[in-house]
């Protein structure tokens, strides 16, 4: 088996091939928002066309650079040039784009969006310039829409596994822990727990098998930064994953997706294979008496499964229902062995804080919060995407520099933040840091990274019965406070927004919801009262005119809403029963 | 030892130890905090969250069924803000639950039997729920005083009843999605049959994917039913009765034993059957013969008066007359030309005094009791371990490490006791089974061997010659306590793998795999009840594993050990008491009675007599010429005692006592009508060697149907016998504990001393499962003999203690022919199986008069070899036909079937359909055995 070192020569040598060689180098974005918006056909026409003009040139699909509102997103390297970035390319312009900037020399700055790369061209503005990249500081990120995910070698020339080679020759396992802790990481999947600490639990946990898991269920609605991560750079969580397993004495890892979900499965399947070609999984990895396998397994259509218990019913083949806590994964978890679970993109962290050290990491973002946070935005704001900014910059920065704001000469109302358990936070709030703890003071979490933006046309109520109904939705069915109080909670919304309210409703809503919060079994119904509490302490005056005055100030609730029947109770008194006697 | 831990729950210090979680602790300690999905005995599930509490230094509210006890915990289960919480609960609960019984404004007028047509709408009627006045939701909602003005939406789920599968109502508008029945079914029976269905609001319980129990794998063990603290499960008969008696029983149908608490009605019917969740013998399991198979004991067909035959038909009489004329005929047929069979439930207190009245009255040693058909299951126990019994209580199988199966259908026959062998299974025991049939427990068999039939001794023999070739065996063991280790092994030599390779066709290295497995995974316990083995290689069969567990150490230590699988309910009891022609009451020999003769006061007969297996023979041929039969008819139909009704025919004088005309009774001169287990008392010792009691649930109404043992004892005295004044059982279970050494300590009052200790005190009553319902006259209490004294309290594990003085025997084997099960009319073994699911093929439900029905063709698994010469092709219709039945089904040729043998694997749905729409007043009773034939095999036309 080669050394890290050979590894990266030959990484390197057909990286500067791509890079640095001969040929001019065209990369599609090919994640889930550029496949959307036809990157796949793009990509084929490029190809198909090259080919037929007999053009010598490399065609990549790479990741998401996370300018989603750019898809497809073409970028075009000639020799010597810089990388050219062409926005919402349909496959019609493909023959244009290779007349004009592939066999001609004219760069087409009516198409394109801006160059990267310390060489510039007139008319085209720099990447670095634009708003959305500017703020931003890719960590986790840093080869996503750059480098081909299905290649090892790409992730290789540009620095990959360079962390893990250096842990498993020159550093202890709690040298690694030490390291995280240092770095200050906490968990990006929702509560924010210190990284490093978590793993010092299950390193004390007895083996010699013990599993980290790598969550990617991620179900929220507005959430993709998971998703992204692995469809854009699944070697960077693979890197991470291992470096969990050394730290820790652990002997498996599994990487948790959401079925259906073709794009990250395949592309996380395909890294481990190359992974393991290569050896860095498997048996002794890099020469090193460490030993540690990856796997991926899928979930159900379950909100919940993404829950660390239930998820690891859902690997032992259960239905995705929680667990009750004690024993806690770190002593009994999937099949009853120790087990540490990690959110895809804390994991995706590791590799550059063990390559540049815990305090490089601790230098970025806010006392209590380290490092940076991967948003997602979207809703009503000009450039909606994925991107990654130092934690401390204000949500407002988030909003109006980065995402550009809302359109239309309208105001923000309020924002979404953290999956639908999250709440709401209301637009004269934008003004706090991006910070785990500032942002529960606020009343919000920022977990996994969703922000949906509501301009002033969005009604509070609607938005609170939206959440609710996913909620409800998506509640396993085991406890009892959250498959009842669910239901009950999105009744009483429906009543709500249907003028229909009865005057014992409000009292009722908080009753039940604080019955849900002090003894449900899991966090789906412990924070199912959230979103409503939010709303109910930012914007009483709209529940005040549904209640009262029977109206919605927005005209957003009008006629009858959509009830998902397939998960609640048929409201009938009035059918006949069959009862055998 | 473990330590004790000791928390302060509601101010009250209570000491538990580690492991028990709070809400065990609390019960433990009679303190009662209210529970929906928690159970006792299952494990913790943290669904419903009644049982929250405040724990001190403790974020917010655990719950206490999931939260471990602590030393120093202080825990208040019932602060201002648990009650509000809990009512919070409640309300969303009877929010999708009928409750129409709590709010009804007439509750408080309304009697406990009163029926009310107004006030409620239909569906919320107390009346339209099967379990109104014994709901745990509805007690539990009063207890916790629930405000009934909930401002929440009620809602009705409109779903209709469910009652096209076997025995079983499934109201799921009831249900409040606990899990329980889920849980009893995955964790307790692991079986798995039922799973949730949906998710949120809609999520329910129910077979996976919408189908029917007789899909999904079901064993109708009624375990679900038993923990549903609602009405969504309940038994299909009787389900609208209310119970005004509760009185704990012992099951009749087969040798587990189970406890069972019988619920009586008000017209003194026995409406329900509960198994007891703290009997020793099955901790709260039953199946489905003793779960539903006990309305017999209600039928209208029993016999209701003796009858008598006069000129040929059998005519109504009075007891004095029947038992003068009984008395007068017999007189004339003692010695030799009487024969008595008991019956194969019959109580120890019974088949004492049958075998006692034969002796000393009759003068003869013709008596055995009707499942006594394999006198050897045991038997050679006695000359190399000591007892003729099981040496392990049934549920120490649960902790085993290995466990070998041998020719036993335990999932049928015995089911209770397959319970702890797959909960076993899925602990991470090794199960191997040995089996030529498909049974149930082959699905869950770490190794299932099909050695050809009858070469199970001779495989064992290979098994033996491995672990001595590996010096696997238990050497310290072997040199403390047991004797014939040279003899044994210098007979193995003779167990070459090849030769028994060639003999079984086992393959070498199975018999290795096989051997290791069970050696080298201690402890391992062995069943065997001898199905599939030839009357001529039993006693070489029970030697050889007894060979196998003594090698292998398994004798005298918990989860080990020996378990004969006898057939009849009560023969183990029967064997104790002498019930048998050729031994004593205690295992003496007949040339030993001069203790016993002294206790009768009277002259025993030499010379053994005749068993069940010639007694009919020599009906037939006039050397017994009279016969008394008491009970059961089931043994004499199912073909193995030969011809027995048509020998009954041929006697001079034949006495049946029976609870029904069975086929024996009709052919009967005089009929005596029986009283059925659940009106009489008396003992039963069941197969881990427990005596449990039976006690009068009901009494006898509209017949004159008595106990047999007063029965028994009129004849005698109408014979005027001394030694028959008898005036209750009480009065023959002490005599049998004089006789009997291993009885002696055994009393009815220590039997029936019994009281919960699962039930907490306090005041209010507090709501409870209906499994943990008080019974009249508390709880009964087993006891494992050998009991030598009152204050003995029996041996759980036999030889455990003291074994250096009880020396064990290995017997030598002998590897030897194999007798032929075939003949040249019928050339093949037919191998009929039963397992609960077939997931590789599928099945067709039909509907027929409301009621689901498996529709599938049947499939023969025929080897290609044989299927050549038959000149049979895959998927041809054929027919196997044995001496007495035909069987139609399409033929598969598969290699892994045995050559000369033809197999049929049933689903156990189909009988249970087939035992619920039984005309038979005690179809449980003869639910057919899986018996090897030899066939003829022939194509025929579809």
């Amino acid at each position: 088996m080669a050394g890290y070192e050979e590894i990266q020569q030959e990484a390197q040598r057909r990286y500067q091939e791509l890079e640095a060689g001969d040929r001019p180098w065209i990369r599609v974005g090919t994640a889930v928002h550029g496949e959307a918006a036809g990157a796949m056909d793009v990509m084929e026409a490029f190809r198909s066309q090259l080919e037929s003009r007999g053009i010598a040139a490399n065609v990549s699909g790479v990741g998401d650079l996370g300018l989603s509102f750019a898809e497809p997103l073409v970028d075009i390297k000639k020799p010597g040039g810089p990388r050219i970035f062409y926005r919402n390319i349909s496959p019609g312009q493909v023959s244009e784009l290779i007349d004009s900037c592939v066999a001609g020399d004219d760069p087409r700055p009516d198409l394109a969006l801006g160059t990267l790369g310390p060489e510039t061209v007139a008319g085209i503005p720099r990447l670095e310039d634009h708003p959305m990249w500017a703020r931003q500081v890719r960590v986790a990120m840093r080869n996503c829409g750059h480098i081909d995910p299905l290649d090892i070698y790409q992730y290789i020339a540009n620095g990959g596994y360079s962390a893990l080679a250096k842990a498993v020759s020159q550093m202890e396992p709690q040298d690694v822990i030490q390291e995280v802790q240092t770095s200050g990481l906490r968990g990006r999947g929702g509560a924010a727990f210190p990284t490093g600490t978590k793993w010092s639990f299950i390193a004390r946990s007895p083996g010699p098998v013990k599993y980290i898991l790598c969550n990617c269920e991620e179900g929220d609605p507005g959430a993709y930064n998971d998703k992204g991560i692995l469809e854009s750079d699944p070697h960077s969580l693979i890197e991470g994953v291992t470096l969990a397993g050394y730290a820790t004495g652990s002997s498996n890892g599994i990487v948790f997706i959401r079925h259906g979900h073709h794009g990250p499965i395949e592309r996380t399947e395909r890294a481990i294979e190359q992974a393991y070609e290569l050896g860095l999984l498997g048996e002794n990895i890099l020469g090193s008496s460490f030993s540690f396998d990856v796997e991926v397994s899928l979930t159900g259509e379950s909100y919940v499964a993404g829950e660390e218990t239930a998820l690891m019913e859902s690997i032992e083949g259960k239905r995705a229902m929680p667990r009750y806590r004690p024993p806690f994964p770190a002593q009994a978890g999937v099949w009853q062995l120790p087990s540490n679970i990690n959110n895809i993109k804390t994991l995706s962290y590791v590799p550059e804080i063990i390559a540049k050290g815990g305090e490089w990491f601790a230098g970025i973002g806010t006392e209590s919060s380290k490092g940076t946070a991967i948003l997602c935005l979207s809703g009503n704001i000009a450039m909606p995407g994925m991107v990654e900014v130092p934690m401390g910059i204000t949500l407002r920065e988030v909003i109006d520099e980065v995402a550009g704001g809302v359109p239309g000469g309208r105001r923000t109302k309020f924002l979404q933040t953290g999956g639908p358990l999250g709440g709401v936070i209301s637009a004269d709030q934008i003004d706090i840091p991006l910070d785990f703890d500032a942002m529960q003071r606020a009343g919000a979490i920022l977990g996994s990274g969703g922000i949906i933006v509501a301009d002033d046309r969005a009604c509070a109520v609607n938005m609170t019965r939206l959440l609710i109904a996913f909620c409800q939705y998506e509640s396993c069915g085991k406890c009892f406070p959250c498959r009842l109080g669910m239901t009950n909670l999105l009744e009483i919304l429906e009543r709500i927004t249907t003028f229909k309210t009865r005057p014992s409703d409000m009292e009722l809503m908080r009753t039940v919801g604080q019955n849900m919060a002090s003894a449900s079994l899991c966090g789906h119904g412990q924070l199912g009262w959230n979103p409503v509490q939010s709303a109910l302490q930012y914007f009483p005056e709209d529940f005040a005119a549904h209640i009262e005055e029977g109206r919605c100030p927005t005209g957003q609730c009008k006629g009858p809403v959509f009830t998902p029947q397939r998960t609640r109770p048929r409201w009938t008194s009035a059918q006949p029963l069959e009862i055998r006697i | 030892m473990v330590a004790e831990l000791s928390l302060v729950i509601d101010g009250q210090e209570v000491r538990t130890q580690p492991g028990k979680t709070v809400i065990q602790a609390a019960m433990d300690a009679g303190l009662y905090i209210p529970y929906l999905c928690y159970y006792p005995g299952m494990k913790p599930y943290g669904a419903c969250r009644m049982c929250v509490v405040e724990i001190e230094n403790t974020r917010g509210t655990p719950a206490s069924c999931t939260t471990p006890a602590a030393d120093g915990m202080v825990v208040w289960s019932n602060t201002p803000q648990i009650q509000e919480l809990r009512k919070g609960i409640t309300e969303l609960v009877i929010s999708e639950h009928p409750h129409g019984c709590l709010t009804c404004h007439r509750i408080e007028l309304c009697g406990p039997q009163d029926v009310c047509l107004r006030h409620v709408s239909v569906t919320d009627r107390c009346v339209a729920c099967p379990k109104n006045e014994r709901c745990e939701l509805k007690d539990t909602t009063i207890y916790v005083g629930t405000g009934l003005n909930t401002p929440l939406d009620y809602k009705y789920r409109t779903l209709p009843v469910e009652s096209k599968d076997p025995f079983y109502d499934m109201d799921y508008n009831l249900c409040i999605v606990c899990g329980r029945c889920v849980r009893a079914c995955e964790e307790i029976r692991v079986d798995s049959a039922i799973t949730f269905t949906e998710r949120a609001g809609v999520s329910l319980v129910g077979p996976a994917h919408g189908s029917s129990l007789l899909e999904s794998g079901c064993e109708f063990c009624g375990s679900c039913i038993d923990v549903c603290p609602v009405g969504a499960l309940v038994e299909t008969d009787y389900k609208w009765e209310k119970a005004v008696e509760r009185v704990s029983t012992t099951c009749p149908h087969c040798p587990v034993g189970c406890q069972l608490k019988l619920e009586v009605n008000k017209r003194g019917k026995v409406i329900r059957a509960i198994p007891d969740l703290e009997a020793e013998a099955n901790h709260g399991q039953a199946c489905f013969k003793g779960k539903f198979g006990y309305d017999f004991v209600n039928s209208r067909a029993r016999l209701r008066t003796p009858l008598i035959r006069r000129n040929g038909v059998l005519e109504e009489a009075s007891w004095e007359e029947a038992v003068a004329l009984v008395a007068e005929r017999l007189g004339q047929y003692k010695g030799d030309q009487f024969a008595a069979v008991a019956s194969y439930r019959g109580t120890n207190e019974e088949n004492y005094l049958l075998q006692k009245f034969t002796r000393v009255v009759m003068g003869t040693n013709n008596v055995d009791h009707s499942s006594n058909t394999k006198p050897e299951i045991a038997r050679p126990l006695e000359q190399t371990l000591g007892f003729q019994a099981a040496t392990n209580p049934i549920w120490d199988l649960e902790n085993a490490k290995s466990i070998l199966v041998v020719g036993a259908n335990a999932t049928e026959e015995h089911n209770v006791a397959a319970v702890p062998v797959k909960r076993a299974v899925r602990n991470g025991a090794k199960l191997i089974v040995i089996d030529p049939r498909e049974v149930e427990l082959t699905r869950y068999a770490t190794m299932w061997m099909r050695p050809e039939p009858g070469t199970d001794v001779a495989l064992i023999g290979g098994m033996l010659r491995v672990i001595v070739d590996e010096v696997m065996e238990d050497e310290g063991f072997l040199r403390e306590s047991c004797d014939g280790l040279d003899a044994l092994k210098n007979s193995l030599w003779r167990f070459d793998l090849k030769r028994v390779q060639d003999v079984t066709g086992i393959s070498e290295d199975e018999i290795r795999e096989a051997a290791r497995t069970f050696a080298q995974n201690g402890p391992g316990a062995i069943l065997y009840a001898l199905d599939t083995v030839s009357a001529s290689s039993r006693v070489d069969l029970v030697q050889a594993l007894s060979n196998l567990a003594l090698m292998t150490g398994n004798i005298g230590k918990p989860s080990a050990g020996l378990y004969p699988l006898r057939p009849g309910t009560n023969d183990q009891g029967s064997w104790d008491v002498g019930c048998v022609p050729d031994q004593l009451p205690g295992y003496l020999g007949l040339e030993e009675s001069a203790n016993i003769s002294e206790a009768w006061g009277a002259e025993l007969p030499s010379g053994p007599g005749l068993g069940i297996n010639d007694v009919f023979q020599a009906a037939s041929d006039g050397r017994v010429k009279a016969m008394l039969v008491v009970g059961d008819s089931p043994n004499f139909a199912n073909g193995h005692i030969g011809d027995a009704l048509q020998a009954a025919g041929q006697l001079d004088f034949l006495v049946v006592q029976d609870t029904f005309l069975s086929e024996i009774a009709q052919a009967a001169d005089v009929v005596l009508p029986s009283a059925t287990y659940a009106e009489k008392e008396g003992t039963l010792t069941n197969l881990e060697r427990r005596v449990q009691p039976l006690r009068k649930v009901l009494e006898v109404n509209n017949t004159q149907a008595m106990p047999d043992w007063w029965t028994i004892s009129q004849i005698a005295r109408a014979m005027d016998a001394q030694g028959f004044d008898y005036h209750c059982t009480a009065q023959i279970l002490n005599e049998i504990s004089r006789v009997v050494p291993m009885y002696a300590g055994i009393s009815y009052q220590r039997l029936l001393a019994g009281a919960s200790v699962l039930q907490p005190a306090g005041f209010p009553p507090s709501p409870l499962p209906s499994q943990l319902y008080p019974t009249e006259g508390g709880q009964n209490l087993g006891i494992q003999w050998p009991c030598d004294s009152s204050d003995d309290p029996g041996v759980s594990i036999l030889y455990s203690e003291g074994s250096a003085d009880r020396r064990h025997t290995l017997v030598p084997m002998e590897l030897n022919d194999v007798p032929a099960m075939t003949t040249p009319e019928f050339p093949l073994l037919f191998l009929p199986g039963r397992v609960l699911q077939q997931p590789q093929r599928g099945i067709e439900i039909e509907v027929v008069n409301d009621k689901n029905r498996i529709q599938r063709d049947e499939i023969m698994d025929i080897h290609p070899t044989d299927a050549a010469s038959l000149g049979i092709g895959e998927g041809d219709w054929v027919e196997a036909t044995s001496a007495r039945e035909q069987i139609r089904a399409r033929a598969r040729i598969s290699e892994s079937a045995t050559p000369r043998t033809v197999s049929v694997t049933t689903l156990f749905g189909e009988l249970a359909t087939r035992l619920e729409e039984s005309d038979d007043p005690d179809p449980m009773s003869k639910v057919p055995t899986l018996d090897m034939t030899p066939v003829r095999v022939a194509k025929v036309q579809g």
